[in-house]
């Protein structure tokens, strides 16, 4: 019998990485496949390779037994195939009903009305059965319904498979729920599902098949009924490495506690419910959790930009609220080192040195006038502690790589020793060498005193670069990890709710 | 380990692509400033074999004293495109500030003071403006057209449409040329050009606006005040402009509610012939100063050459278009 799907030897590398190697994957009419891996498992990059967002180096897809393929998302939509980003995109201030036929109103020679559209667009969502109200503007739906609007639009054109990369990462229980039910008639109507995740409880809740990536190969593939989230735990991570358990350097954090956060809560999505924590001198406590847990928030909060957030923060045992602004967090020192280094970090056109020197300026000057060489002895002592390697200081940040535009930006951010150091993917997107080099700093910069708290999504950074490793789930602090059972295993069986 | 392949693919293809286009940015700014100097150049050359006064010290003079005006609202200006917004009030600031010293001198008002009150005026304008673009959120062009609309209204209902004569003609004291044929404003410009490029590139302040207009959001995070540090910009921006409209009036001994109706377009040309960025982070006062001359230079020149004034309007556009797209054919043919 002909798949629905089938890619056989899929592979796709990017610059030294190979992304996905030799994947083999096949889907039926009305079949719903999860699709799980670690962070960085090649998930995204399949789900983006199959519906035509990207190109494979090698392989081959076939679609009904036809080999295609796509030049554009739009000629993958032609085919039947509509992927569902993360990111989702539309036209805010259009209506529902605009937005689920753009590109395809109703009419004739060009002509059509906004009554047509509406009657129209209501039609198909009667006929999936799903209540949406379609004469509401885009921008004042709930994410929730906006991923509806985007399958519902999926549908009109007639697709016979849906690729959802991680729907449910921002969305409440019960609107999982909801779309869960949307998906499952779907695939009684004989659509194909595809479903990247990494959370267990959904696994199990709706997939027919679990396949699970691991470093760019499919390493298995069974269904959730003949196999255990243990299992699949196990399949995500392979071979346990033998120095996996990284003794806590010095733990510490119980009575002289640098930062406590008591009762941290927010409404909104992400949520965070009673969320209470705290980091000792000389202690790197590790933030991890899946997408959409919360842990930015908290990280966020430390560096004053989320003033909504309700509880206590007591720094050196002064109790107060979570700070208002950058700024009175900078003033309580603390220093924030964001997730997107080239968005919320650095000023890519300006030099190293300015860079470097960005939050102590005012400690260079006299009566407002940058002193010229003290900035440059300070930029090029701090460029050479963390090993920044440039060929001039006046060198725009935007032409270095992006191991060493992370350094800078640390560096930038330790100008001055802080009393509590925030980092955000302190190592996302550099190369192995400077990860290497950035770890070690982390360690040097506790030795010295300082209090970190590392947000991760890196699951092996978050294990063997913290002393304390916590995890949260779905707004909450589900766990404490330390000494033995600080393992990528129990991390992640926390972290997604296996 | 797969760390390129990230949860967020988006992020493993971006990193190369996002610095190499900030490369290009950069190298185009620069090859414009260098560029837009050499254009000088041989812009000076050419007039200097076709005309016959050209090449002379009173007319260099000259071109000096007729881009005073612009020239200080485009010093404003480029405090403005350098923190990555723009200012088009200006264009209602001259004609306002023009009108207000005529108003006030007439009314008795010495001059120096009445100098002081008119920039005041400029400042209150703009100290609006920043209040609207950083508290209410209302983007730069929308918030200075509607100023500019307002306070090129108000110039008009001051002066009653008319243009006002100064009763004492000696209040147009600016005017004067005390040393060598220079008058006090074109000292005043040169001078405001020195301390703001000093300001730019030595104090705290100078560096926070390339920060600002480089990367807002960075800024923000690193703990400056974004809001406060756009809002005293617009504030001096405008009582630059304001000042300008003084000398307008000292020039002509006359506030006019007509005049400087063309400064936002004629400073914002300037300050990006001088190398700047509408995006912000690029730009600087010696780009904006070569701007300002090659401007007043064609229309001198041109003006030497018997060419109607109509032709040097059109030939400033082509100049503006030429010079930025110079740049960006020549980053299309280096890749990238």
């Amino acid at each position: 019998m002909t798949h629905l799907l089938e890619a056989r030897g899929v592979s796709k590398t990017y610059g030294p990485t190979r992304v996905l190697s030799a994947v083999n994957f096949t889907l039926d009419r009305g079949e719903s496949v999860a699709v799980i891996g670690e962070n960085g498992a090649g998930k995204s990059t399949f789900a983006k390779i199959i519906t035509g967002v990207i190109r494979p180096d090698e392989g081959a897809i076939t679609l009904g037994g036809t080999p295609v393929s796509f030049h554009s998302p739009r000629d993958a939509l032609r085919h039947g195939m509509a992927f569902i980003p993360q990111e989702l995109a539309y036209c805010p201030h259009l209506t529902v009903a605009e937005n689920i036929l753009l590109g395809q109103w109703p009419g004739a020679f060009g002509l059509t009305s906004p009554a047509r559209v509406l009657a129209r667009a209501a039609e198909e969502c009667r006929r999936l059965g799903i209540a949406l109200d379609v004469r509401r503007p885009m921008a004042g739906m709930k994410l929730a319904d906006r991923q509806i609007v985007e399958i519902v639009k999926a549908l009109t054109r007639r697709a016979r498979l849906i690729v959802l990369d991680e729907p449910t990462a921002s969305l409440s229980e019960q609107e999982s729920r909801a779309l869960f039910d949307i998906l499952g008639r779907l695939a009684k109507d004989g659509v194909g599902v595809i479903y990247i995740s990494h959370r267990m409880d959904e696994v199990y809740r709706f997939s027919d098949r679990v396949d699970v990536l691991r470093n760019g190969e499919l390493v298995a593939s069974v269904a959730p009924s003949k196999t255990s989230p243990a299992q699949l735990i196990a399949y995500m991570l392979g071979q346990e490495k033998e120095d996996f358990i990284h003794a806590p350097a010095q733990a510490s954090g119980g009575e002289d506690a640098v930062i406590e956060l008591r009762g941290w809560s927010r409404d909104g999505l992400p949520p965070l419910t009673d969320v209470s924590l705290r980091v000792g001198h000389r202690e790197v406590v590790g933030l991890y959790g899946l997408r959409g847990c919360g842990a930015d928030l908290v990280a966020e909060g430390l560096a004053g930009l989320h003033p909504e957030i309700r509880g206590e923060l007591a720094l050196i045992g002064k109790p107060g609220k979570p700070f208002p602004t950058p700024l009175a967090a900078r003033r309580a020192n603390v220093a924030f080192v964001p997730a997107e280094r080239k968005r919320d970090g650095l000023v890519l056109i300006l030099s190293v040195q300015s860079n470097l020197s960005l939050l102590i300026l005012r400690l260079l000057t006299r009566l407002g006038v940058i002193l010229s060489g003290q900035e440059r002895s300070v930029a090029a002592e701090l460029a050479q502690r963390f090993d920044v390697r440039f060929s001039r200081l006046s060198q725009a940040v935007a032409t270095l790589s992006g191991g060493n535009q992370q350094k800078v930006l640390l560096a930038s951010r330790l100008a001055r020793q802080p009393t509590l150091l925030v980092l955000q993917e302190p190592t996302r997107g550099v190369d192995v060498g400077a990860r290497v080099e950035i770890h070690r700093f982390l360690g040097q910069i506790a030795q010295q005193g300082c209090a970190t708290l590392m947000v991760t999504s890196d699951l092996e950074e978050a294990v063997n670069v913290s002393d304390r490793l916590l995890i949260m789930r779905e707004g909450r602090l589900v766990g404490e990890l330390a000494g033995a059972s600080k393992t990528q295993a129990n991390a992640i069986a926390l972290a997604a709710g296996g | 380990m797969t760390l390129s392949a990230k949860g967020t693919t988006a992020a493993a293809g971006a990193p190369s692509a996002q610095p190499s286009a900030q490369r290009a940015r950069i190298l185009r700014a620069g090859f414009q400033y260098f560029g837009i100097g050499a254009f000088y150049l041989v812009i000076l050359v050419a007039f200097a074999f076709s005309t016959q006064h050209f090449f002379s010290y009173s007319n260099a003079l000259n071109i000096l004293t007729n881009v005073s005006v612009i020239g200080i609202v485009a010093l404003g200006q480029t405090l403005a495109i350098v923190s990555g917004g723009f200012d088009l009030s200006v264009s209602g600031v001259v004609p306002l500030g023009a009108v207000s010293f005529a108003l006030l001198t007439n009314a008795g008002i010495g001059a120096p003071l009445a100098i002081l009150i008119v920039i005041g005026i400029g400042a209150l304008v703009d100290l609006i403006n920043g209040l609207i673009v950083t508290q209410v959120g209302i983007n730069p062009l929308i918030t200075t057209l509607g100023t500019l609309s307002i306070t090129a209204g108000l110039a008009y209902t001051l002066s009653r449409g008319v243009t006002i004569p100064f009763v004492d003609l000696d209040v147009g004291i600016l005017a004067e040329r005390p040393f060598a044929g220079i008058s006090y404003y074109v000292m005043a410009f040169l001078a405001l050009a020195i301390v703001i490029s000093l300001m730019l590139r030595y104090t705290v302040f100078g560096r926070m606006i390339y920060a600002v207009g480089g990367n807002r959001e960075a800024s923000r995070l690193a703990g400056i005040r974004v809001d406060s540090l756009t809002i005293l910009i617009y504030v001096i921006c405008s009582a630059l402009a304001a000042f300008a409209g003084v000398v307008v009036a000292s020039q002509l001994l006359a506030g006019a509610p007509t005049v400087g109706v063309e400064a936002a377009l004629t400073s914002i040309a300037a300050v990006i012939l001088g190398g700047a960025s509408l995006t912000g982070g690029l730009g600087g006062v010696g780009g904006t100063l070569i701007g300002v001359l090659v401007l007043g230079t064609i229309a001198n020149g041109m003006a030497l050459m018997m060419v109607p004034a109509f032709y040097q309007q059109i030939a400033t556009g082509l100049i503006l278009l030429l010079a930025v797209g110079f740049g960006r054919l020549r980053a299309v043919f280096t890749g990238e």
